[in-house]
């Protein structure tokens, strides 16, 4: 639950609270894809443990069911690039394959982290449905040569909930670029994981000692009180 | 064209690589940012330490004929919608042209300094400069300021979205508290180097004297 000091430092869910409408709001969840959180996918290829950004899937999974009911903007991500790696940079490139399987390379799953291939899919637990918008972004940050924040000005979003892996990574940019194209954001503390304990504690350490600097923190109970209290009529599909 | 822009300088000894990633960098393809190293965030983080070793790094890129990028984040008006959005949540964000916004004179800014005004911290964000730095041929970044998890660290995150090649500059750099500003770079340098590389000032300083002959 939100702790009462942080009702003081974020001024309720939103850091400059509401009122708000439903049809401003989406929720987005950042790059749940089998090659980072799958068992057989890249990150556990390379032999790192899946086990903190695979306990966020359930969690998810409730704020997805409560956004669907609620009837707000759903927006999934997709970290990948395009077969012919055109869209790769080289330092990106060789950062990953210093780890023995890098962007591009054939593994378990197909070529790592390329559109199309089967570790690049969003896992089966979070499937997008008909209507959701996809988001497919080469970088870090969702802002980044993607279309969103185009799709959110054309919607009239203007409040995020931002969920996904890792926190400390792609969650974290997009947070902080959220906040560059002003758009609200507050990310759900018990929705996002980080492959490294200590830099998830850090990340969300940094994001609260700020007050809502980027952006708030909160988790999705409060997420789905704040639905409730949201005005409006429920958005069509 | 100058002599010095086409020296070729020795890699970094950096965390967690030898930096650049490719081994390769000259005065030429290289930038040197300096981020909100302004009177008033300078007294507030008593990042004087920080401040010295900024202005020997821009001493260095001066004499060397690298390009100098400085930040300002600072209030204009309504036309600031991100600055006024942070005073509203108590950040004390300046108004431009007041002593605080202000770079420091103790940097000695050269007569080409790329100037980039914002509101927010990503110094890329409707500034033009990745343009301009492309413009110019530059891909490799040093990357110094205040502080560490506001403008530096979300500076370099985008410049590393767009491919430019990242070194921060541990001891030219200051969090709103030690634990933030070494959580920060640890973040930049995880899987071998996320955001880019971190280095000492003294091992750029060693790196650029490799050319100076």
């Amino acid at each position: 639950m939100t702790t009462p000091e942080n009702e003081v430092a974020t001024g309720g869910f939103w850091p400059l609270g509401g009122p708000v409408s439903k049809t401003e709001i989406a929720l987005i969840i950042i790059d749940m894809q089998v090659d980072f959180c799958a068992p057989g996918g890249w990150v556990d290829q390379l032999g790192e443990d899946v086990s903190n950004t695979r306990s966020v899937i359930e969690p998810i999974r409730d704020a997805l069911d409560a956004a669907r009911e609620a009837g707000i903007t759903v927006i999934h991500t997709r970290e990948g690039h395009k077969p012919d790696l055109s869209d790769l940079h080289a330092n990106k490139q060789w950062r990953t394959r210093v780890h023995g399987l890098g962007i591009g390379d054939m593994g378990k799953t197909g070529r790592i982290l390329v559109q199309g291939e089967p570790g690049w899919q969003i896992i089966p637990e979070l499937q997008p449905v008909e209507g959701e918008l996809i988001i497919d972004k080469p970088g870090k940050s969702s802002f980044h040569r993607t279309e969103l924040a185009d799709e959110l000005e054309k919607r009239g979003i203007t409040r995020l909930v931002v969920t996904g892996v890792t926190s400390d990574c792609c969650v974290q940019s997009t947070l902080r670029d959220g906040f560059e194209y002003g758009i609200e954001c507050v990310l759900l503390e018990d929705c996002t994981a980080a492959v490294e304990t200590p830099n998830h504690e850090a990340t969300i350490e940094i994001l609260k000692s700020f007050g809502g600097r980027w952006g708030g923190v909160s988790d999705r109970a409060a997420f789905k009180a704040m639905l409730d209290g949201a005005h409006g009529e429920k958005a069509d599909g | 064209m100058a002599e010095h822009d086409m020296k070729t300088f020795g890699s970094i000894a950096a965390n967690p690589y030898s930096w650049p990633f490719d081994g390769v960098w000259s005065a030429q393809d290289t930038a040197l940012l300096l981020l909100g190293f302004q009177n008033g965030m300078i007294a507030e983080l008593s990042a004087t330490a920080e401040l010295e070793a900024a202005a020997s790094l821009l001493d260095a890129a001066k004499s060397a004929g690298i390009a100098v990028v400085v930040a300002r984040r600072g209030v204009d008006g309504a036309q600031d919608p991100l600055a006024a959005r942070r005073r509203l949540l108590g950040d004390r964000v300046p108004d431009r042209h007041s002593p605080e916004w202000q770079i420091s004179d103790r940097l000695a800014l050269p007569e080409d300094t790329i100037l980039v005004d914002l509101g927010g911290d990503n110094a890329f964000i409707r500034t033009g400069l990745e343009d301009e730095l492309l413009r110019r041929g530059v891909r490799n970044l040093i990357v110094a300021g205040l502080p560490t998890e506001g403008m530096v660290h979300a500076t370099q995150r985008a410049a590393n979205d767009m491919g430019f090649e990242c070194i921060a500059v541990a001891d030219a750099c200051k969090g709103t508290s030690d634990p933030r500003h070494t959580a920060q770079l640890r973040i930049t340098t995880f899987g071998n180097g996320l955001f880019g590389a971190v280095a000492a000032t003294a091992d750029i300083l060693a790196a650029l004297k490799t050319s100076q002959e």
